[in-house]
């Protein structure tokens, strides 16, 4: 008996060595993309240059290593879409995620209940589905909005699509663009990829390949500039809103309470055009993700 | 009669290698110029590039390699005549990479095309050729590995390479580099070192009790059937579970994420190979000599450390041989559940459409896993060596 509280107590100590050791420095991870890798930095960065202690786990994998990584305890904060919530919560079609602040909301309020997991400040930035078209073609046709892109193919405008066999199979997609906007591409207007990524398509548009003009591509690619292409606006809200949000989990947050005001300003001024040209600087010149988060918070000011 | 065979089928692997090597130079881009990393490049065939002069020696080493090949019976004078070519194959990509970077830009790409991979292959392949013909000892295909090292790193270290897209993604991640080259390296002779520790034992435990043996090889077969990328995922969760409720493991180290899952997984995968080589190893010692030495009174561990185990030896290390060359390639996997290693770099230029950040991943390793098979081979060729 005497033996078995031994062990107990040892054990205990262990824990309690362990947790301390976990509450000193804060886990950062992010998901292994580009932007991901760019948010993770720039949360690591700010969050070193206040004092705050991390543990690099940046680039850690996909979105549900991630996210099992998070609710397992493993790491303590990353970034994270709003509109992902709705997957990892099953509620993929509820109209919330198309608004920001609502989907943001949601999320918040989700995650909380479920996983006690705080989602801080959001980016004003929305990654989501989106298309855009040769900066050639835009210009000549005055092509700001997807209004405008669906005026101009409805009447006869020869634009042609390279996309996903996803983006264009997937009802909120593109059917729901051409519902909403009153276009119809025909079948010999559209080049499906099977299992293209927006890097594919954004390639396909910027060589013209078999005639391509427009490209499905999310909206802070950082390709997208180089490839000279513009990102036509949703203007009727047709797809969810993917806003980058640092989420954390609480226990973490109590211990260091900073945390929300020191990301709070820093997520705020990265806006889709800051991330786009952000991304860029790491997708198209090849700089590395930590000097590209450093010189922003610098020009920033967040960082001396 | 053999002397004859030998030559008449060099000749054709001679045609085979500079049929292809001509094909390549002449129709394959040697270079492409990229006004950045994700451009579409312009291709530069090695014809349109004669008026450099490194180009121009490359041009006439080529040829000078391709009539060794299928004229010279002598494999040193081939292996030289080659070795030289590859210098210079070397020598011209990083001169003409540098010919065409702009004054000062950081953004330029500039990425060998397949014609200079085909020639690099075509090179390697009249080399190793020539090598095998010189029947060199195991230590001198050692020594062979490590002169060709030096090569390469005389042209990494002088700077000729600098201006190639992927020496320009190296600039960029040079301590990243390091770190997961060394992650690498632990992950990898890590697993091995793990599975020769529960293999052999299991292995002998086999071939001393057959009944166990049909289902435990079975089972480890099974094992091989699961996708590599599957298995690293269905770890997270046992092992994530372990950790947040078990403190002792978490202490211990041991998490869903990281090197835990990842070397379990590659353990699992590596004990087939050596469980198996094992048994087989075991299986080819004659029984006379095993029944010689229980009748001079050896004990059964005697027999076992004494006659059997040496004598399975090179059975046993081509076991190994195969387990260290399959984890050094399944290690790059465990990039995506935080076990690190070359593999991020793979992936995170696969998601950028970066080919020059997914060589940087690829390329060294290619080569540890080559190394690590030659230096294992010299190996077990020299153990087998005096017994034969």
């Amino acid at each position: 008996m005497v033996m078995l509280k031994r062990i107990a107590l040892a054990v205990s100590l262990c824990a309690l060595t362990a947790g301390a050791v976990q509450a000193a420095d804060v886990v950062v991870s992010s998901k292994i993309d580009t932007e991901g890798t760019l948010l993770g930095n720039v949360i690591a960065l700010a969050l070193n240059a206040n004092g705050i202690k991390t543990k690099d786990r940046i680039a850690l994998g996909a979105t549900p290593v991630v996210r099992k990584a998070i609710t397992a305890g493993e790491i303590d904060i990353y970034p994270e879409y709003t509109g992902n919530a709705g997957f990892f919560f099953n509620k993929p079609d509820d109209a919330a995620w198309k608004n920001i602040q609502q989907g943001y909301d949601m999320a918040k309020k989700l995650d909380y209940d479920a996983n006690k997991i705080v989602w801080l400040t959001p980016s004003p930035a929305n990654n989501t589905w989106a298309i855009a078209v040769r900066n050639d073609v835009a210009g000549k046709n005055n092509l700001k909005s997807m209004s405008d892109f669906g005026k101009w193919v409805a009447g006869g405008g020869e634009a042609k699509l390279v996309a996903s066999a996803e983006f264009v199979n997937t009802a909120g997609a593109l059917p729901a663009f051409q519902t909403t906007y009153g276009f119809a591409l025909k079948p010999e207007q559209e080049i499906v990829l099977s299992g293209g990524d927006t890097a594919a398509t954004i390639k396909a548009a910027a060589d013209q390949t078999n005639g391509a003009n427009s490209a499905m591509v999310y909206g802070t690619d950082g390709a997208i500039e180089a490839a000279e292409l513009t990102v036509l606006e949703d203007d009727k809200s047709v797809q969810q809103v993917y806003a980058p949000t640092p989420i954390i989990r609480e226990e973490v947050l109590k211990a260091n309470p900073k945390i929300e005001e020191i990301l709070a300003p820093i997520f705020k001024s990265l806006t889709a055009d800051e991330l786009r040209k952000l991304n860029g600087k790491i997708q198209v010149d090849g700089e590395p993700a930590k000097s590209v988060a450093e010189a922003y918070l610098k020009e920033k000011g967040f960082l001396k | 009669m053999e002397e004859t065979l030998a030559v008449r089928r060099l000749d054709r692997l001679g045609v085979v290698l500079v049929v292809a090597g001509v094909a390549a130079a002449a129709l394959l881009p040697f270079i492409y110029v990229k006004a950045n990393r994700i451009a579409s490049g312009k291709p530069m065939l090695l014809m349109q590039l004669l008026d450099q002069p490194s180009v121009a020696i490359l041009t006439l080493l080529l040829v000078l390699s391709a009539c060794a090949v299928l004229f010279l019976e002598n494999a040193y004078a081939r292996l030289a005549i080659s070795t030289l070519c590859l210098a210079a194959l070397l020598a011209a990509i990083g001169f003409v990479a540098t010919s065409f970077t702009p004054e000062g830009s950081t953004a330029a790409r500039m990425t060998p095309g397949g014609g200079f991979w085909v020639l690099l292959a075509v090179t390697s392949l009249i080399i190793s050729d020539a090598l095998v013909k010189v029947r060199p000892r195991p230590w001198m295909r050692v020594a062979a590995l490590a002169a060709y090292a030096c090569l390469l790193g005389i042209f990494l270290w002088s700077g000729l390479l600098d201006s190639l897209s992927i020496m320009r993604e190296f600039a960029n991640r040079g301590d990243q580099f390091w770190a997961e080259a060394w992650t690498h390296v632990e992950l990898a002779f890590g697993s091995l070192a793990i599975s020769v520790a529960i293999g052999l034992p299991l292995g002998i435990v086999c071939f001393w009790v057959p009944k166990l043996r049909a289902a435990l090889l079975q089972g480890l077969s099974l094992i091989q059937t699961i996708p590599s990328l599957a298995l690293f995922g269905l770890l997270m969760l046992p092992l994530g579970y372990l950790a947040t409720h078990v403190p002792l493991a978490a202490a211990v180290g041991i998490s869903g994420i990281g090197a835990a899952p990842a070397l379990i997984a590659l353990v699992l995968y590596s004990l087939l190979p050596i469980v198996a080589n094992t048994v087989v190893g075991l299986e080819g010692v004659d029984p006379a000599v095993r029944d010689a030495a229980a009748g001079m009174g050896l004990t059964r561990r005697q027999i076992l450390t004494g006659i059997d185990l040496p004598l399975a030896l090179p059975v046993i290390l081509t076991g190994i041989r195969i387990v260290l060359v399959q984890a050094i390639g399944l290690v790059t996997v465990a990039a995506l559940i935080g076990g690190g290693g070359f593999g991020v770099f793979i992936f995170q230029g696969l998601g950028q459409t970066a080919m020059d950040l997914v060589l940087l991943g690829a390329v060294p390793t290619v080569i540890f896993a080559f190394s690590s098979a030659v230096i294992l081979d010299a190996v077990a060729d020299s153990i087998r060596g005096p017994a034969a």
